[in-house]
């Protein structure tokens, strides 16, 4: 192939034409210039890449991450009315004398076993979260990070969400539902002071 | 020195933390902080200099990169893992720019001016930089993200959203455009 000028642009697109290319570099000035501005261009382009320190900005993320956490639930005091409601008109139809069942002699037995099991563990459950918060607790309160005051603040409110359940579980002992939303709580708050520890271990 | 040689040393340790792309994404799944730590280590960088690129300064490329994070934060159960979550990192980042822009159009404020310390480049840097910023938007943004930040075509294509052989001939048009400026202005 005799190379021309004109060719140069093809050869800049396919790079199996760049040898022709080169060769008649070598005896044109202006196609030599053209070749060269055009790897320059991708030999300098990198420098154009900015980097600067920004030494607040992970804690900053980190600060937004923690923020953006899904909290617990509130649950409104209808959903409260609704499940209150439900237990109660389950309990009326269980003890519907019309229905011609007898219940069983240790029914009630069975029940309370059952519940008292599940008290017991739910029980063992919280003394073991009351130790972990006491391990966190220490480090937790003596950090001034931005940090360490939104777990306290997280905290805060799981113990104030923990204490609303209990508190309606007192008066609704057999309400499953309340059991699991205790259960779930407790649970957020391990992962919480969990995270805290680990992020106290890293910093 | 002892610091020094730790600050090189931390970053490492992060990195190596996570072995696989699917147990760091599991992590982020859990919402586990070090996971997100890791990929701000890994790809921060880069997304603060490509939001730089975009945005025109430093303070609003930081909060875009904060922003991206937020995002992901939120959205990443909804992440189908059919590219890496580095090139759906700069996806969002390139999005949060574009929202920031049509934010800034809407207040009508002046259009922000560029922090470049064009004085201290080099020749040929600061020339590239001027030309780079009249070029068509599209090709300007492969070049950036090919030729500045090094993602490969195949990454371009899917933070962008075009076929390979588009950003391929994109890449081609910048340069050509490219090297039309600098040959205008005498380089």
């Amino acid at each position: 192939m005799i190379f021309q000028c004109n060719d140069l642009e093809r050869a800049l697109e396919f790079p199996e034409l760049m040898p022709d290319a080169r060769a008649h570099a070598e005896r044109c000035e202006s196609c030599r210039r053209q070749l060269y501005l055009w790897s320059e261009i991708s030999r300098v382009a990198p420098q154009l890449h900015e980097d600067w320190e920004s030494p607040g900005l992970w804690p900053r993320i980190e600060l937004a991450l923690v923020d953006a956490a899904p909290r617990p639930k509130h649950v409104p005091a209808w959903r409260w009315t609704i499940a209150v409601a439900a237990v109660a008109l389950v309990a009326v139809m269980l003890s519907q004398p019309w229905r011609g069942k007898t219940p069983a002699p240790n029914g009630e037995l069975l029940t309370d076993r059952a519940l008292a099991e599940v008290q017991q563990a739910e029980q063992a459950y919280a003394r073991s979260i009351n130790r972990l918060s006491a391990v966190a607790q220490k480090d937790l309160e003596k950090s001034a990070a931005p940090v360490a005051a939104a777990y306290r603040e997280k905290l805060l409110v799981l113990d104030s969400a923990i204490a609303d359940v209990k508190a309606n579980l007192e008066s609704n002992r057999y309400n499953t539902y309340l059991q699991t939303e205790l259960a779930s709580l407790y649970k957020d708050k391990q992962n919480t002071l969990k995270e805290w520890l680990d992020y106290a271990k890293r910093n | 020195m002892v610091g020094a040689a730790l600050a090189l040393i931390e970053p490492i340790a992060a990195r190596t933390e996570f072995v696989s792309e699917g147990e760091l994404l599991a992590a982020c799944r859990r919402r586990d902080l070090r996971a997100f730590e890791h990929l701000y280590q890994v790809h921060g960088a880069r997304l603060k200099s490509v939001a730089y690129r975009l945005t025109g300064n430093r303070q609003d490329a930081e909060d875009v990169v904060q922003k991206t994070f937020l995002k992901l934060y939120r959205a990443i159960e909804g992440f189908e893992a059919q590219s890496s979550i580095g090139t759906w990192l700069c996806r969002i980042a390139i999005n949060a720019c574009y929202d920031l822009g049509r934010h800034r159009k809407r207040e009508a404020e002046l259009p922000v001016e560029q922090e470049r310390g064009a004085k201290n480049q080099l020749p040929l840097k600061a020339a590239l930089d001027d030309a780079l910023g009249r070029i068509h938007p599209r090709y300007r943004m492969v070049f950036l993200l090919f030729e500045v930040e090094g993602f490969r075509h195949m990454e371009i294509a899917s933070i962008l959203q075009i076929p390979e052989g588009t950003s391929k001939a994109w890449l081609f048009e910048a340069k050509k455009e490219l090297k039309r400026l600098l040959t205008e202005t005498g380089r």
